[in-house]
């Protein structure tokens, strides 16, 4: 189990450096498909079931839906591949920023659920507990944050419109 | 722009200055920030010219990156410490991470080079909206986290930007760009006091923020974009001009005017604080862009261009008059005999 654990933390990183180093937008949604996979993988290991559900459900299921559809529309017939010299060079290099970070900072293992005392919800579930919260208490930032995806989307409306006239020259 | 989305990023910008600038949590902090950089990327974009685009990709960039630094060092430091609490950052790797993170954000050297970019791509007012409100919020968690910065660090940075404001505002001709320049430069000034004294921070902060408005306003009542315009622009508003020139050495820092008085307090307390070398130090690099000054205030106050004025009609233009323009203009020149009472307010 220990070793599982270990395998998802080196496969996060791993998806990273392919996103990192990624051609062309197909290949680096498949470096972002594997980390948050693993990532979710991780959440769990360490305890956090229900959000990292929620993360599956919302990243993969959402929002990589909905980027796959638009990459696809805006499709580059002859992408680069992984194998080509010029991608081949970029991962090498970046594969050398991790390993510095490696021997920089040590492989230290932490395992086990590490159960946080927060606010006195010791012994509900942590991240049901903190989400319902977010609902209750926290319901001024549950506010904020409900605006600052609304103005996202505002925000992505009024930079995306205009066909030709607009920000994106090429529609 | 369409007013119903100019005004929900207006507000969204207010929203997010407010939110940051009256926060106990790092997260709120974080979510202010982020709101206020989502509202002003449509803002900078606005006349889809592809330098206005390249801006505000630019500026989206540098500061989404600034805010996921803001975020790690806050959760590195709730990991070590257990609370989220804005001033009691503990934690040296999040302090570091911290100190570094507001330098992108603000546009200190050696993480400035977006900022005059992104100032030449937008426009005037939106350029002013740069300078001045975005720049409340991080100088707001500067002054709130002012114990626990790295104090080597932000002295390294601050005299760096002095000087790299001086010397590379001096080869340039675009006003907008002149204008960054001169806002890396102070805010060199405004970092260098933070660990002795933040009040004087905010009081620099506030003035220059006075300074620069009636700058940004007086150009864009006349449109200077570029040196030669601002050479002919006498014929349009030439009481506006004579005032431009005030206000330019204001922000230079001369004696009788405003500007004079953040620099004084900041190296009195330097001195106080046995950093007279650091003191001498910043006041030299500052005659750089004393330099660049005062060729702005000689190129609005001429009335001999070498560039022809062919228009002759601008002698009839009628420009309305203009309160705030005339009210910080005022404010601008003119504070210096209220600095007691200013040292009192702040």
């Amino acid at each position: 189990m220990a070793y599982f654990v270990l395998f998802l933390g080196i496969g996060f990183v791993l998806a990273a450096l392919a996103v990192a180093s990624n051609p062309s937008p197909y290949y680096g949604v498949v470096g972002l498909v594997f980390g948050s996979i693993v990532g979710c993988g991780w959440l769990v290991s360490l305890g956090a079931s229900f959000v990292s559900l929620v993360l599956f459900m919302v990243y993969l299921g959402g929002m990589l839906v909905v980027f796959v559809y638009s990459v696809s529309l805006a499709a580059d017939p002859f992408p680069q591949a992984w194998g080509d010299r010029h991608v081949m060079g970029y991962v090498v290099g970046l594969g050398l920023v991790v390993g510095l970070g490696l021997a920089l900072g040590g492989l230290e293992i932490k395992f086990g659920v590490e159960t946080i005392d927060s606010v006195g919800l010791f012994f509900v579930r942590l991240d049901f507990s903190g989400v319902a919260m977010l609902y209750s208490c926290g319901v001024g930032m549950f506010l904020v944050a409900g605006w600052g995806l609304l103005l996202t989307l505002f925000v992505v409306l009024e930079l995306v419109r205009g066909l030709s006239r607009g920000a994106i020259r090429a529609v | 722009m369409n007013p119903y989305a100019k005004l929900i990023l207006t507000l969204s910008l207010l929203l997010g200055t407010t939110i940051t600038i009256s926060s106990n949590h790092w997260m709120m902090a974080w979510t202010g920030l982020e709101i206020n950089t989502l509202a002003i990327i449509p803002l900078i974009s606005k006349s889809h010219h592809p330098r206005a685009i390249e801006a505000a990709i630019k500026y989206f960039l540098v500061q989404a990156t600034a805010s996921a630094l803001i975020l790690f060092s806050s959760m590195t430091n709730a990991w070590f410490t257990g609370q989220w609490d804005i001033t009691q950052l503990t934690n040296p790797p999040s302090c570091l991470l911290l100190t570094t993170a507001i330098a992108i954000k603000l546009g200190l050297t050696p993480f400035h080079f977006w900022f005059p970019e992104v100032l030449q791509g937008s426009s005037l007012i939106t350029a002013m909206l740069l300078s001045t409100m975005m720049k409340l919020p991080p100088t707001t968690i500067l002054f709130l986290t002012s114990h626990s910065l790295n104090p080597t660090l932000l002295t390294i940075m601050a005299i760096t930007s002095v000087a790299l404001g001086g010397w590379m505002g001096l080869n340039q001709t675009q006003t907008r760009k002149v204008l960054a320049f001169s806002s890396i430069s102070h805010l060199g000034w405004m970092t260098i006091i933070i660990i002795y004294n933040p009040k004087l921070t905010l009081l620099a902060f506030y003035l220059y923020i006075l300074i620069t408005s009636s700058i940004f306003l007086t150009m864009n009542t006349t449109k200077t974009l570029k040196l030669p315009t601002l050479l002919t622009s006498w014929t349009k508003a030439p009481m506006l001009n004579t005032t431009l020139m005030l206000t330019l050495l204001s922000l230079a820092g001369l004696p009788p005017l405003t500007g004079f008085l953040p620099k004084w307090l900041i190296i009195q307390e330097l001195i106080k604080q046995e950093m007279t070398t650091t003191a001498m130090i910043i006041s030299m690099l500052s005659l750089l862009g004393l330099f660049f000054y005062l060729r702005l205030a000689y190129c609005s106050t001429i009335t001999l261009p070498p560039n022809p004025s062919n228009k002759m009609k601008q002698w009839l233009t009628k420009k309305p008059t203009n309160t705030p323009i005339s009210i910080l203009t005022s404010l601008s020149i003119s504070l210096l005999p209220l600095s007691p009472m200013i040292l009192t307010i702040t």
